[in-house]
């Protein structure tokens, strides 16, 4: 038994965790973080001033692997992944597959090292819209809604327990102190404070995405005005970021690198929060980090959580004592948030009663509707063969745009709730990753290209029943000619309908490394999601096209998830819901602190708490919940 | 050999990957390196095993010039694996003969976790046995799958550093096929491929050539992919090694079945084409005179292959492919792509990045 003096047991580094323990140091408390992941560094904090991230794209995909947990459908299966997410035969997540079968997998962005999926992600970084938080009030009284025949969408949608004015002072603390470049301009989501840097010059090929959106945006006004994009929001710095002390390089423009998404970035521009939040507290003497240490369990007396089981990181199961007074943060991702306070409760009946009396945890668990179109840019008059661009210099995103978040266009499609859309600039933009991900609708297909043998061309001289090629020799030449710095994509990211039979699970028979139960996830897409998503992606084509990125009507691939070979597999990039909060005990995990209803000290911070998935990918709400909870234990303890 | 220099153990460093991949309760195996593991192997269980003795990049504290011509390597095993002994040192060819390095106790919050662990500094571009001593006992390494037979019949752990040339999976004629398969997947014996070797690889001058790319041992045609898969069969894709062996002496039988008095060096490019799009006919293959009772799928092998060969060719230099940067520069050659922006000199020019 390890007692301690900590007043915060932080439990996970990334954006449910980090922000919390910040404030909490800088308020004087003493703070432990538990993280799961190995601590890596980028090179300014190393010792010997190389970082544990590589700009190398073997080291951050990986060789290939084989699944072997028996029971999978997809046992023998190749995977890959990278070196900072877990590995799949010892710690898998389970999804029930549209055949009723079991298959091993993980999601996109699910890391295990200090700062979690923010050393992974892309590092776009959006704000939700004010009426992402009050979906069900938006939703009461609408006849409009369409493709949902049982009224579904009308009684699943809730109101956040927060609106958009409540969580607006932290996403601008957010802006500032995680450090983000981008412009506030044109969102349709009010500032009261830009703490933006200045973007970087946009990659070439963006413009065809930004003309699309010019011209949608003039087609779908909000409130009578042209709807304009706006550069996108990324949290990698831009310029010398005071509150974490870090610098760019002389040369902005060496910033612009494709190395970033999927990557940790060794220059520790990418504001992961680590580099960010964590770094510049981590010498106080009123924080620990102890990384390499899995928590597996949380024991309670009473409405206490007492003890917190978790193995060191030679494997030995360590108990820690939580002191009286002391709170405890469970932010290990939505999945594995849930999955704890489910092993939990698993031998403890009361821990059950208290954490799960309504037999809401792990249900509604959300991803987002996402999609978009691509193509390979031809411009207008089209060429061929396409244009191309460097597209090595570039970081996730450059433009993006909110008309489809606004009431008029929602109502004009009968939608439930809107999107951002926004271009993907740096994807495929390396070798590897464009033959890894080329004709793949997703991510766990990484090799499809490869496997699928034959490629169609797309050049339009050659008829289309004879576009097969191999992809060697002349053809792999034919292969960079048409697809190497040619191809644009723009995604929309959207809500998914919250469902009660979207869950959660432990599964009945697999367990990890550690002999526990894993979790397994079983969904679906509500006929609503399908219809949103033909609807968004289709914008996507439009913009594309209107855009003059390319205008023959077969050149663009567009398309909603729902739609991929793998739909119920590695769908979720982003991974939300399942301990939703809320005002009503009797409809919520957590209380609007996101606090266990009862379970005095346990908050649960990642995603897990959204009811619903927001119009956007998550981080930005994440964070900026998790400083509103600490302000809430700075005042407790 | 003299004296080598080792660092200091940094608990940390070694933690961030033996927790992972080693620190775990017994489960039936769920990993496989190719070979049939004995009951009870150790590896059967870690997942990544061929990730020890991690090698990584290294730099002094002061950074000195060669410093990127050595790689930092740290050996690793679990006191479970070994009886939980009392000293393990560790030899090997790297070291002068018997000289032996010990192992130290990895610590978190000052108890030791049962990881023991020791850092070397390297140049690269070797290949290595070794050997623990395990309280006077010499032992493999119980983790990582690479092993290698002596002439003398003893079998020996094995490792090798970044943008090691020796062959060490595939025997000579495989090897000289696997030239002649790759190169006519690879863009590089098309016309425009020809032109390009012609203007940018051949002529490079050398002295350009060794300075900013240190793996240019290879300046040939190949552009270093056999290389590169012979590397990736001995250690991340060991459990391929099976299909290689198999499939190329089928490929080498074929073709010479064909073509009877014509060497498989010399075979037109033709033959390998129409060869590969057999292979990748119709759902498994549709080869004629493809041993299927032996190996019944070529067109899992024709695709394996292939993502080997362009991971290779296009991946960082350092895992043994892509010599002197060749597929990169053949890219950039033809398209806009200033790969060096972002890369570490000498390889690129980035002026913050260091490898």
């Amino acid at each position: 038994m390890i007692t301690n003096d900590y007043d915060a047991i932080v439990i996970g580094s990334g954006a449910g965790g980090a922000p919390i323990a910040q404030r909490l140091v800088l308020a004087g408390k003493s703070v432990l973080v538990l993280e799961k992941g190995p601590l890596l560094q980028p090179q300014y904090l190393s010792d010997d001033g190389l970082s544990d991230f590589k700009r190398d794209e073997l080291f951050a995909t990986g060789p290939e692997k084989r699944i072997g947990i028996e029971g999978m459908a997809n046992l023998g299966q190749a995977t890959f992944s990278s070196h900072v997410e877990p590995d799949l035969n010892d710690e898998p997540h389970i999804y029930q597959g549209a055949d009723g079968r079991d298959y091993a997998t993980l999601e996109g962005y699910t890391a295990q090292v200090i700062g979690g999926g923010t050393q992974l992600y892309g590092a776009v970084h959006l704000r939700f819209t004010e009426t992402d938080f009050r979906l069900k009030s938006f939703n009461d009284d609408r006849t409009d809604l369409r493709a949902d025949p049982n009224g579904d969408v009308r009684r699943e949608a809730r109101d956040w327990a927060i609106s958009y004015a409540d969580l607006e002072p932290y996403y601008c603390q957010v802006e500032e102190l995680v450090g983000i470049n981008g412009t506030s301009a044109n969102q349709l989501k009010p500032f009261s404070i830009d703490h933006l840097q200045r973007p970087l010059t946009p990659n070439p090929i963006s413009v065809y995405a930004r003309q699309g959106m010019v011209a949608k945006g003039v087609q779908h006004p909000h409130q009578g005005q042209p709807v304009s994009p706006y550069r996108t929001p990324l949290a990698v710095i831009t310029e010398n970021h005071a509150p974490s002390k870090r610098k760019v390089p002389a040369d902005r423009d060496s910033i612009r690198s494709s190395y970033v998404n999927r990557y940790g970035d060794p220059l520790g521009l990418k504001s992961s929060t680590w580099v960010s939040l964590l770094a510049p507290v981590a010498d106080r003497p009123n924080l620990a980090i102890w990384c390499n240490c899995v928590v597996t369990l949380l024991r309670h007396q009473a409405d206490r959580v007492t003890d917190i089981v978790f193995r060191d990181p030679g494997g030995q199961e360590q108990v820690l004592q939580v002191k009286p007074g002391a709170v405890v943060v469970v932010a290990c991702s939505a999945i594995e948030s849930v999955r704890l306070l489910q092993l939990s409760a698993l031998t403890d009946t009361e821990f059950r009663r208290r954490i799960n009396p309504n037999d809401l945890l792990g249900r509604y668990f959300l991803t987002h509707c996402f999609g978009g179109a691509e193509t390979a840019v031809v411009g207008n008059p089209p060429s061929f063969p396409p244009l191309q661009f460097d597209k090595s210099a570039s970081l996730d995103s450059d433009w993006a745009i909110d008309y489809p978040s606004s009431e008029d266009f929602l109502r004009e499609f009968g939608l439930w709730a809107g999107a951002a859309i926004y271009n993907n600039t740096s994807d495929q933009a390396l070798p590897l990753s464009l033959a890894r991900t080329h004709g793949s609708q997703d991510i766990d297909t990484i090799w499809q290209t490869f496997d699928a043998g034959f490629w169609g061309t797309a050049d339009p001289g050659v008829p289309a029943d004879s576009r097969g090629r191999p992809l060697h020799g002349q053809g792999m030449i034919d292969f960079f000619r048409e697809n190497f710095g040619t191809r644009l994509s723009v995604s929309f990211m959207a809500n998914q309908v919250p469902l009660p039979s979207n869950r959660i699970e432990l599964h009945p028979t697999v367990v990890d490394k550690w002999k526990r139960p894993v979790a397994w996830i079983i969904k679906d897409w509500h006929s609503h999601d399908r219809y949103l998503m033909d609807v968004l992606a289709n914008q996507c084509r439009e913009i594309l096209k209107v855009g003059n990125a390319n205008p023959h009507p077969d050149g663009i691939e567009s398309g909603g998830i729902y739609m991929a070979g793998n739909a119920r597999a590695r769908i979720a990039n982003h991974i939300l819901g399942g301990a939703r909060f809320g005002l009503d005990r009797n409809d919520s995990v957590l209380d609007s602190h996101c606090r266990a209803w009862d379970l005095d000290n346990l908050y649960v911070t990642d995603g897990s708490f959204m009811p619903t998935s927001g119009g956007a990918n998550p981080t930005h709400t994440i964070e900026a919940n998790a400083f509103r909870v600490a302000d809430h234990l700075v005042s407790r303890l | 050999m003299a004296s080598i220099s080792q660092l200091e153990v940094v608990d940390t460093y070694v933690l961030n990957s033996a927790t992972k991949h080693l620190a775990r309760e017994e489960l039936p195996p769920r990993n496989t390196y190719g070979d049939p593991l004995p009951a009870g192997d150790p590896r059967g269980q870690i997942s990544e095993a061929w990730r020890f003795p991690i090698i990584d990049s290294y730099a002094g504290t002061s950074p000195r010039a060669g410093d990127e011509q050595l790689n930092k390597v740290t050996f690793v095993v679990r006191d479970r694996d070994l009886s939980q002994p009392t000293s393990v040192t560790v030899v090997g060819s790297f070291a002068a003969l018997y000289e032996q390095i010990p192992l130290q106790p990895v610590l978190f919050l000052g108890q030791p976790t049962g990881f023991r662990a020791c850092t070397l500094v390297l140049p690269k571009q070797q290949l290595h046995i070794y050997r623990f001593m395990v309280d006077g006992q010499l032992r493999n390494d119980p983790i990582n799958p690479q092993r290698r037979q002596l002439d003398n019949g003893s079998v020996w752990s094995q490792f090798f550093t970044e943008g090691c040339s020796q062959l060490i999976t595939f025997q000579p004629w495989e090897a000289r096929l696997m030239e002649r398969l790759t190169e006519h997947i690879l863009p590089f014996r098309t016309a425009d491929g020809e032109q390009f070797l012609k203007n940018h690889v051949n002529f490079l001058d050398r002295q350009i050539a060794e300075s900013r790319f240190p793996f240019s041992y290879r300046l040939d045609n190949s552009v270093g992919a056999v290389n590169y898969i012979d590397k990736i069969l001995s250690r991340e894709e060991r459990h391929h090694r099976a299909n290689y062996r198999i499939c190329l002496r089928i490929i080498d039988a074929l073709l010479r079945q064909r073509n009877p008095f014509t060497d498989t060096n010399l075979m037109s490019r033709g033959i390998y084409t129409e060869l590969y799009d057999q292979m990748l006919s119709g759902p498994d293959g549709s080869v004629p005179g493809w041993p299927y009772g032996d190996y019944g799928r070529p067109r899992f092998f024709m695709e394996l292959l292939r993502r080997h060969t362009y991971t290779g060719a296009f991946s960082h230099p350092k895992y043994g492919g892509n010599a002197g940067a060749a597929g990169w520069e053949f890219l950039a050659s033809r398209y806009p792509f200033d790969w060096q922006a972002a890369l570490e000199a000498p390889l690129g020019r980035n002026a913050d990045y260091r490898g």
